[in-house]
């Protein structure tokens, strides 16, 4: 019994991990759609960007792909921020100017696009075989501290970038973003030039999602293009955010745990059936994602933490 | 020239014209509905697996039952408007979409619960193409398939343009609250809208299973570029996506062709990165699309 | 909102309660791409592990007569489903052992962020890549299935044999296939012979017409196809007959299934296709016990890697039974006892003799149905192969490659 607690325990601390890793990769969507009203459905290509770049630069030398750069991790970490920034300059460039299920599809079609070229370009990348043996922090302790450290990391991680978005939304330039989102006739009569808050908002968010993935490249210690899979990148992310609550960031935080939580746990219901029932149970979980994102959607859009604005300074409290 | 034609454009003409069927159907949500249909792929891939279980069942060729696959689908498809869209109706276009990625996701669970994933087919064997002048090479289902578009896209024609629900399409698709005030039914287009775009969306899945075989993933991998045919066309112009279909179809197939000799050969392994970068360059220069169809 | 709350944490106590209900089967970790690009191959190798798990439970069980129970993990061929799979295993499940899973990018997570720390032995039914080899595992990491530097090596050798000199390829751009294709190439190209076209294709494409066409340049005798027969090989090999681009092919155990039969039939295979497959070397007897009782539930033993599956299971059964205990830290001896080509022979299905033997204290060696399965200091199996054909009877007919 002892074991059994002391693997529930585990469990638990492999979900907080995953569940801050998607909180991070949350908080970027939530820039960008939250905030600025952009709806970016090529998380999975950034977040991609982010693991691989983290992978390249901090793996031993290897003759299958780009690599042997050994770097330690938090320079590795900033080199896929900005790469990830840089991309997505270029990307915005073209493609912020769309409306918004224009750009949903031109952003799909961009991460589509980041996946071939993982699978192709097999001198950098390994193609569809991957790269492996990533480092990980911490994992030359024993087991649990290997684990928990991790996550104190990934948590401290979580909490940095928390509290510089929620200085960020309280600001006057956090300000400008939601007043473009929700009237930006207004907000560009006002002076305030659109495009260029507009790509602000979007460069961080991706920055933020390459974060998220270089985390993620550590965690898994193997990453390969199948990371820029739609289903557990991209759709998840927007789940986690509808329903802990856009424009939120402590919504956006909660939701994804939540959310992991809710996608994890359910295999555990689905194994206690027999084999031959639990591959078609499988589907299910999926279905049932969906069917509370419809609800979600119907019932409550806000989320579950509505938006709050900040209050403008020397008004009233209402 | 031969090969070209042969292995290269018929191919070609063949896949365009699988994604101008579905992508007329995205185009017409796109106008009416106004939200990108992420679920459209999905519904082909229901017609697909019902007109397997009714070959099964009949032992009938999967063409002469797509009237009756074409029903079974399009009472899905409107069920699920009643339970999913309609109720957003009036929601930001950005709810719509996302709720339709939801549905995407739920549908082809259903598919895979009750089907399976093993892979299956409507046509088992391999049929010989016809030899036609010593020079083409023309498989028979490949003239059924070509001609059906053809048939499908002169339907839609007719519809449109010789029909009073036709024109109330068009008035709705130009500018809805002009419709509105003009006194057409919008929940009646709406309605129609679906019907069209579901029936076309199973001939087109069934066509490719015909062409291939039929697999729980078909209709998601043929989304992203009918998304892009119906942008390339113009969004909201059936015309554009039939064209766009077309288009985009032929790329995709004669990009492999070495054009450079020995040179230089296109990585097949981005050939379906043409779509998208079709649609991209579309957007950049000319986001109307090539009919002129809505702006933003 | 908070009721969503609730709800979900509630579920999560439940099922962990339920967890606890079994309390007198021997769990073993089932991981697998269950949802994912290869669906449909891993539910007929689930199909296999579990023709295992009940022919031991029906002849005695583990140990004292426990039953051997088998957990599923969907590790949808993702790392990262698959470390959030394989974590549940080891940790809510507590599993003894884990088979699968199935591929190797999955593997290659799994055991890294999870197996490897937690001293659980994982052995593979499907991972075929060379780097599960390089892992620094203490010895918990082992397979079935032969790496792909065997299977590149054994087609190479049969085209060159057939007296090919020149040959086009095209790979499945997925982990296994380009996996295979790359060692091929090397070592075809080692022998003497010319490639004249590669190319990569993406799969699940509705035709590859043009792809073929481009690839007869240069004037090839053959086509060697690396890739899932359901995502692209059938369709390849139905637009090769129907144009007239290529009539001889060559194919590894991707391609492998009733279905290329059913779907292209058999009077347009007959001659013209060869598939490797991993295989026993002590003749088919081991194969076709499995192959009979697969049969029976109605399942097809060619299917690829559902013989590896039920060698797997059979194995991980057998080191548990005689680690004597269900204890992690046995499996990795117990496992080495039972394959290493030392020691009576078991085969497939013959589980009552098996255990008797270790109640005795007999040293045994299990030869599966998909090969002889004796590891190496890496925990590889090495390969031997067989070559498939279509046979008169319209059926495919196995011989051994030398």
């Amino acid at each position: 019994m002892d074991q059994q607690l002391y693997g529930y325990g585990l469990y638990i601390i492999s979900l907080l991990t995953m569940g801050g890793i998607y909180a991070i990769l949350t908080l970027g969507l939530n820039v960008q759609w939250g905030f600025t009203g952009l709806f970016n459905a090529g998380i999975a290509g950034f977040f991609g960007i982010g693991a691989y770049t983290a992978a390249i630069l901090t793996t031993s030398p290897h003759t299958s792909h780009l690599g042997g750069f050994e770097l330690p991790y938090v320079v590795a970490a900033i080199a896929a921020m900005l790469i990830s920034g840089i991309i997505a300059f270029g990307v915005g460039k073209v493609c912020l100017k769309l409306r918004s299920d224009y750009l949903a599809i031109a952003t799909i079609g961009i991460a589509e696009i980041f996946r071939l070229i993982l699978k192709n370009e097999t001198d950098i990348t390994n193609g569809p075989r991957g790269i492996s043996q990533i480092p990980k922090p911490f994992e030359n302790l024993p087991e649990p501290w290997n684990q928990l450290a991790f996550l104190g990391l990934v948590l401290g991680t979580l909490l940095l970038v928390y509290v510089m978005l929620e200085v960020a939304r309280k600001s006057p330039w956090g300000r400008v973003m939601t007043a473009i989102r929700d009237n930006e006739t207004s907000a560009r009569a006002a002076g305030k030039n659109v495009e260029t808050f507009r790509m602000e908002g979007f460069v961080i968010g991706c920055m933020i999602m390459a974060l998220a993935g270089a985390f993620m490249a550590h965690y898994l210690k193997f990453i390969d293009p199948n990371a820029t899979d739609p289903l557990l990148a991209t759709f998840i992310v927007f789940v986690m955010l509808v329903v802990g609550g856009s424009a939120n960031n402590k919504g956006a935080i909660l939701g994804a745990f939540v959310i992991w939580t809710l996608w994890s746990a359910s295999e555990i219901l689905t194994t206690q059936l027999p084999s031959e029932l639990a591959i078609r149970t499988a589907y299910i979980r999926i279905f049932i994602i969906g069917l509370v994102l419809q609800f979600f959607l119907q019932k409550f859009p806000q989320g579950i933490l509505p938006e709050t604005r900040p209050s403008s300074p020397g008004k009233n409290k209402s | 020239m031969n090969e070209f034609i042969n292995f290269y454009l018929i191919p070609g003409l063949v896949l365009g014209s699988i994604y101008a069927l579905g992508a007329i159907g995205i185009t017409m949500t796109f106008g009416i509905l106004r939200f990108a249909n992420f679920a459209h792929g999905e519904t082909m891939t229901l017609g697909v697996y019902f007109t397997w279980s009714l070959v099964q069942f009949t032992d009938i060729h999967p063409l002469l039952l797509l009237p009756v696959s074409m029903v079974l689908t399009v009472g899905c498809v409107l069920l699920i408007d009643r339970g999913f869209y309609k109720p957003l109706r009036n929601s930001p276009t950005i709810i719509l979409v996302i709720a339709s990625f939801g549905l995407m996701l739920m549908v082809r669970s259903v598919v895979q619960f009750f089907w399976g994933v093993q892979l299956k087919t409507v046509l088992p064997g391999i049929q010989m193409p016809i030899v036609w002048f010593d020079y083409l090479r023309l498989s028979p289902k490949h003239i059924y398939i070509i001609g059906g578009a053809l048939v499908l896209m002169y339907a839609v024609h007719y519809l449109l343009t010789y029909t009073k629900i036709g024109k109330a399409m068009r008035a709705m698709s130009d500018s809805p609250e002009l419709a509105r005030l003009t006194g057409i039914d919008t929940e009646k287009v709406v309605r129609t809208t679906w019907i069209v775009g579901a029936t076309l969306a199973c001939a087109a899945g069934v066509f490719l299973a015909v062409d291939t075989q039929v697999d729980t993933m078909m209709g998601f991998n043929l989304l992203l570029p009918m998304f892009a045919a119906a942008i390339l066309g113009g969004v909201g112009k059936p015309y554009g996506a039939m064209a766009g279909g077309l288009i985009i179809g032929i790329a995709e197939e004669i990009s492999t062709y070495p054009w450079l000799g020995d040179l230089w050969q296109f990585n097949p392994g981005y050939k379906q990165a043409i779509a998208f970068f079709i649609m991209i360059i579309m957007l950049l220069w000319r986001p109307t699309g090539l009919f002129r169809g809505k702006s933003f | 909102m908070k009721i969503v709350r609730k709800l979900a944490l509630s579920a999560c106590v439940a099922a962990m309660f339920a967890t606890a209900a079994h309390a007198d089967a021997i769990k073993v970790g089932s991981a697998g791409g269950v949802t994912g690009p290869i669906a449909e191959l891993v539910a007929t190798i689930i199909k296999g592990r579990d023709l295992a798990r009940d022919q031991i439970n029906a002849a005695g069980g583990l140990l004292n007569g426990d039953t051997l129970e088998m957990v599923v993990g969907d590790s949808a061929c993702d790392p990262k489903a698959s470390v959030d799979a394989v974590g549940k295993l080891v940790n809510v499940e507590q599993v003894v052992g884990i088979v699968g899973p199935s591929c190797s990018g999955a593997t290659n997570a799994a055991v890294q962020a999870v197996t490897i720390p937690a001293g659980v032995v994982v052995l593979s039914d499907s991972a075929t890549a060379p780097s599960v080899t390089e892992l620094k595992d203490n010895d918990t990491v082992f397979r079935v299935a032969p790496s792909d530097a065997y299977q590149g090596l054994a087609i190479a050798k049969l085209i060159s044999k057939a007296g090919i000199k020149k040959v086009a390829m095209t790979y499945s751009n997925d982990d296994y296939n380009a996996g295979i294709a790359a060692v091929f190439e090397r070592e075809f190209k080692a022998m003497g012979g010319e490639v004249t076209a590669n190319q990569a294709h993406e799969p699940k494409k509705a035709s590859y017409r043009s792809e073929l066409q481009t690839l007869t340049a240069g004037g090839p005798e053959a086509i060697a196809i690396f890739a899932y027969y359901g995502s692209s090989g059938i369709t390849i090999i139905k637009n090769s007959l129907e144009n007239g681009l290529f009539s001889k092919f060559y194919a590894a155990d991707g391609m492998f299934d009733q279905s290329v039969i059913d779907q292209i039939g058999a009077d347009n295979l007959k001659g013209k296709i060869s598939i490797t497959q991993a295989s026993s070397d002590t003749g088919d007897s081991s194969y076709q016990a499995f192959a009979d009782a697969f049969k029976a539930t109605g399942a097809d033993p060619a299917a690829p890697y559902a013989a590896h599956g039920y060698d797997a299971t059979f194995m991980m059964a057998l080191a548990i039974e005689k680690a004597g205990s269900a204890d992690r830290a046995k499996i990795k001896d117990g496992l080495r006892a039972i394959s290493n080509g030392t020691g009576e022979i078991v085969r497939p299905g013959e589980w009552a003799k098996a255990k008797k033997l270790i109640a005795d204290g007999t040293a045994i060696n299990y030869e599966g149905a998909s090969g002889s399965a004796d590891f190496d200091e890496n925990g590889d199996v090495s390969g031997v192969f067989a070559v498939n054909v279509v046979g008169d009877d319209g059926k495919w007919t196995k011989a051994l490659l030398k």
